[in-house]
């Protein structure tokens, strides 16, 4: 009997045992899931200079603290996808941002586009029903095709895949939802984007409700990406996004920066930031920035970084509604919103962008804590056709809406101009908790240039009894006759608006609620 | 690159000729609207190649008020 070379017993492999054969089969799993879409695909990112989903979450979130779920789900509508499809395409899990907790899903673009499907949407609704059960933000790192075709197709794949989830798309603002746009964002990505509180895209992604070559295909010409929905369309037409990043880095260390000024959910005050040194330095200047002659213009933001805590300022939307400064700061350590007009922009008149970006900045101030500031240079709001043609007056009401409705401290300053309806949008009369006027501060129904005209109208009134009559008006601007009144709380010089905000900050806490408003506009749409 | 209006107004004063080199955020013209003085800033350095308008004409959000050369 032929035989092979004498073999030790001691060489030959004992048999693996069924428990050692199970769990060579989850390192197996676990090593497959952890591959995403593979070498060439991720080398072909990394060539392009974009992370892919695992470096995202490794970048954004505290070393160490990012705990997976689901990483060996895959494919369950078709058994041909189950080899293909690693962790199903979006990798989710729960981590913590600067010591707090948060909840993440990141798209997978290298596994079929990181499109959606049963499993990866079963991931997102359990990540998303923990983070609002127990309190904390939900960070979506969007990049997705869409839903998953052919899954989704016919009515059994409809039926299996989309409405299932009554309760998918409502927001109650339970706590910080924000989004980073960072490539190709259609359907699912772009959805969740749009209903977040903070947006952040990258140059070069794209967001809109489909691709730039179903949009080609349905309407018979070529459709360009960026004027379908880049950052240029996004950041300046729509608003629809609040920040613009040029890597996928500056966008995740953009994400860490919003979080740090909102609290975990509503139910708690914003954390307190430590003051930086010299932070009462600036307000000294203040006096100086508003120019000695009326009709010049300035740029509120060298006010607000004077009044704020040093470095604190974050706009949000700086390219959107430009007659208007919305942003995050901090004052004494404590977060506050910042709503100011710009008199940069259109001499501070107010347009519908402005209309919109301020409001919808009010509802998240306000479901979640954060007393608001309004710092008031504005002529009124923008006359004509266009602004009319885009609703106008109901824009103007929305705004007064969210205004009213706020239960979070208000402050208003009046820092020179305030006419019309907008003073009482800019938090002025009882719309505001506290406010306190500049002596430069001038209030009146219409700028006396205009009213003179109107109250002369078709009456015989020479050249010199129209001066007058200016005269007298421009005098009745003045803030003294409010003051007398008590339509104003005080009138304080420009350099002590730092520490009046800082005191009326303290007095007006909430403090029977522990921090915590009322909440009244939890679940106004996120876009109108 | 062309310079559009910010805001519906008038041109009051044109700081700039055609030929005239100009840094980022320097002033090019200053409008009118709102009985306000609106400056109109250069985005970005280069030279005036032509203006499309001058003091006293109306002007739209949006219209072209120059073209500079960077």
């Amino acid at each position: 009997m032929a035989s092979g070379p004498m073999i030790a017993a001691k060489d030959v492999a004992p048999a693996e045992t069924p428990k050692q054969s199970k769990m060579a089969e989850l390192e197996r799993r676990v090593e497959r899931a952890l591959a995403m879409g593979g070498e060439a695909k991720l080398a072909r990112r990394k060539a392009a200079g974009l992370l892919n989903a695992r470096e995202r979450i490794d970048h954004l979130v505290d070393p160490g603290s990012y705990i997976e779920t689901g990483l060996l789900g895959v494919s369950s509508v078709l058994a041909e996808d189950r080899d293909s499809t690693p962790a199903d395409g979006k990798v989710a899990g729960f981590a913590r941002v600067d010591g707090r907790p948060v909840g993440v899903v990141a798209n997978d673009f290298t596994v079929k586009g990181a499109s959606s499907s049963l499993t990866n949407m079963k991931k997102i609704g359990h990540v998303k029903r923990v983070a609002t059960e127990r309190g904390f933000p939900l960070i979506f790192l969007g990049e997705s095709s869409g839903a998953r075709m052919p899954d989704n197709m016919g009515s059994r794949g409809m039926g299996t895949l989309l409405g299932n989830d009554p309760h998918q798309y409502v927001r109650h603002r339970e706590s910080p939802w924000v989004s980073a746009i960072l490539g190709q964002c259609y359907g699912s990505s772009a959805w969740y984007s749009c209903l977040s509180d903070f947006i952040v895209m990258r140059k070069g992604a794209t967001m809109a409700v489909a691709s730039a070559a179903l949009a080609s295909l349905a309407i018979g010409q070529q459709v360009d990406p960026e004027q379908l929905g880049g950052w240029k369309l996004h950041s300046e037409v729509t608003g629809l996004v609040d920040r613009v990043a040029g890597t996928d880095e500056e966008a995740l260390d953009q994400i860490r920066l919003f979080l740090s000024y909102m609290p975990s959910h509503n139910q708690e005050a914003p954390p307190v930031a430590a003051v930086p040194p010299g932070s009462d330095a600036a307000a000294a200047h203040l006096a100086d920035i508003v120019p000695e002659n009326r009709r010049r213009v300035y740029d509120v933001r060298k006010i607000i970084n004077a009044i704020v805590d040093k470095a604190s300022f974050f706009e949000l939307k700086p390219r959107f509604g430009a007659t208007a400064v919305i942003g995050l700061a901090r004052l004494n350590g404590a977060s506050v919103g910042i709503v100011a007009n710009n008199p940069m922009g259109k001499a501070g008149a107010m347009d519908v962008a402005a209309c919109e970006k301020i409001t919808r900045f009010l509802v998240m101030c306000d479901s979640f804590n954060i007393p608001i500031v309004l710092l008031v240079d504005t002529p009124g709001f923008v006359i004509g056709i266009e602004g009319e043609r885009m609703k106008a007056p109901g824009k103007i009401m929305n705004f007064m809406t969210a205004l009213q409705m706020c239960s979070v401290p208000k402050f208003s300053i009046i820092m020179r101009k305030s006419y019309g309806q907008a003073y009482l949008n800019m938090g002025g009369g009882r719309n505001s908790d506290e406010v306190a006027a500049w002596p430069t501060a001038e209030v009146s129904f219409m700028d006396p240039a205009y009213a003179v005209q109107v109250v002369t109208w078709g009456r015989d009134v020479d050249d010199e009894a129209r001066a007058a009559l200016r005269a007298q008006m421009e005098r009745d601007s003045d803030v003294w006759g409010m003051a007398e009144i008590y339509a104003v709380q005080a009138v304080i010089p420009p350099g002590e608006t730092r520490d009046y905000l800082v005191r009326m900050l303290d007095v007006h806490t909430m403090r029977r609620s522990r921090g915590v408003g009322k909440h009244l506009m939890a679940s106004w749409p996120t876009t109108f | 690159m062309e310079v559009s209006s910010p805001v519906t107004g008038t041109i009051w004063k044109i700081e700039v000729g055609p030929g005239d080199r100009v840094q980022e955020g320097d002033v090019i013209m200053i409008l009118e609207s709102m009985k306000m003085e609106i400056p109109v800033e250069a985005e970005a350095a280069g030279v005036i190649r032509s203006l499309a308008v001058e003091p006293g004409v109306a002007v739209d959000e949006g219209q072209a008020l120059c073209v500079i050369e960077s």
